[in-house]
């Protein structure tokens, strides 16, 4: 029988907290470029010129299609060289991930603002408004409101999808559990902790993401999926 | 942006990109049949009454969802071995990862599509004589597949990005091959583009297919 130990794991937990830290310092700075980029994205395809919405689109549709650890792969190692940069482990997984939400982001406001009647940007039409006043002032409020749940699960995607940059050398937990698990020999330990941890984390968000779907529901708001 | 662009390393080795080709379709056969499989069982579990059901099947699809399939894949690579009394391949280990964690996500979409259906559908197969299980064959499902059709082949499409993962663990497939062929003349550029042209090759026609079969169930309901 297998004696469990999780002394090695205890010892050195400050190795797991730093990875942990990293982990969120990667899915803040992919949220924050991400959000606004799939903003833009969004606004760009639904435009009524070709030339914008048609290199929106193919963006979208590449990033959503190929898989996100051959997107990593690509950023860190083709495209260093391509164009003749170098690059920190972490610019390279925080480019990969913010391209990579933004165009999941992209297709939630994209979903959000189609959503809204078009008797909304009719009437902002009627008040005199230009097409950029309606979509700031009438229609995109209402649309986030809309959007906050899908937004939050992919939020909660993206930070799952951090995890691949362990393949590539950044110090990210996974990374971080992966060095203590050769260190201390007990990856057994090592590897459950660390699961562990993950699943707080993103359990805690998912409960609050399911709390904010229900209350969107009571007040009898349509959310897009 | 002088790079001059050199392909010969990839087609010098056609054989590498084939292998690697078998591999992503082996691992996503499996996945895609066992996890599906599983995620029924899982689906119809988690609608059990026995509470000695329920409780286990939502306590693992919980913890299968909200953990990164990454971390499940290592974790079956380098911490199951130490309690199993034989060896984990990469292809095991990547395979159980892919497959547990589609049958937790899967098994939601069951779910949600048995419960979807009225429950007037439940009470005429009673009143006909049927027992739950003929019911659930004969009536329910086939009702609930339809309306579950575009969310399993998504699940189909993450499961085929998903068998990127088993590169982690040194398993033989299309980006395994490409790190190889990337190796040879040190061109990671032309190595990796090919890659992600040969998945978006593979993924683009399942994407359309899923838009289009949605577009059609949204007009057929």
């Amino acid at each position: 029988m297998y004696q469990w130990d999780f002394t090695p794991v205890l010892v050195n937990s400050g190795m797991l907290a730093a990875g942990l830290g990293n982990t969120l310092k990667l899915t803040v700075t992919a949220l924050a470029f991400g959000v606004p980029l799939g903003l833009g994205l969004a606004l760009l395809r639904l435009a009524r010129w070709r030339i914008l919405s048609l290199p929106a689109g193919i963006v979208v549709e590449f990033f959503r299609t190929t898989p996100p650890m051959v997107q990593l792969f690509w950023f860190f190692f083709a495209l260093p060289i391509l164009i003749q940069v170098e690059m920190t482990p972490f610019v390279a997984a925080a480019l990969t991930f913010s391209i990579q939400s933004a165009a999941f982001f992209a297709e939630v406001f994209r979903a959000g603002i189609v959503s809204i009647d078009s008797g909304q940007s009719d009437a902002a039409r009627a008040l005199g408004m230009t097409g950029a006043q309606s979509m700031r002032r009438i229609i995109l409020p209402q649309a986030v409101k809309r959007m906050i749940p899908a937004f939050m699960e992919r939020s909660i995607e993206l930070m799952k999808t951090t995890t691949l940059v362990a393949t590539v050398a950044y110090a990210d937990l996974l990374f971080q559990a992966n060095e203590l698990a050769q260190k201390t020999f007990r990856p057994l330990e090592v590897f459950t902790v660390t699961a562990l941890i993950y699943f707080a984390v993103i359990y805690f968000v998912s409960l609050v993401v399911h709390r904010i779907e229900r209350r969107l529901a009571v007040s009898g708001e349509t959310t897009v999926h | 942006m002088n790079h001059k662009w050199n392909f010969d390393a990839v087609w010098d080795n056609p054989e590498a990109l084939l292998a690697g080709a078998v591999g992503t379709l082996r691992i996503f056969v499996i996945c895609l049949v066992l996890g599906l499989s599983l995620g029924l069982l899982v689906g119809l579990g988690r609608y059990a009454r026995r509470k000695w059901i329920y409780i286990p099947v939502s306590i693992f699809v919980e913890f299968f969802r909200n953990t990164p399939v990454l971390v499940q894949i290592l974790w079956f690579y380098f911490a199951l071995p130490i309690l199993m009394p034989f060896e984990i391949s990469p292809l095991m280990a990547a395979a159980l990862g892919i497959t547990l964690n589609s049958a937790a996500f899967s098994g939601e979409i069951f779910r949600g599509g048995i419960q979807s259906l009225e429950s007037s559908q439940w009470e005429g197969a009673q009143a006909l004589g049927m027992t739950h299980a003929q019911a659930l064959r004969r009536i329910i499902l086939p009702q609930a597949v339809k309306r579950m059709l575009p969310a399993l082949t998504n699940r189909a499409i993450e499961i085929f990005k998903m068998s990127t993962l088993a590169s982690a663990v040194a398993y033989v497939e299309l980006l395994q091959q490409g790190k190889l062929i990337a190796s040879i003349n040190y061109n990671p550029i032309e190595a990796y583009t090919v890659v992600a042209l040969i998945f978006f090759a593979f993924l683009y026609p399942l994407v359309q297919a899923t838009y289009l079969l949605e577009r059609k169930l949204r007009q057929g309901d």
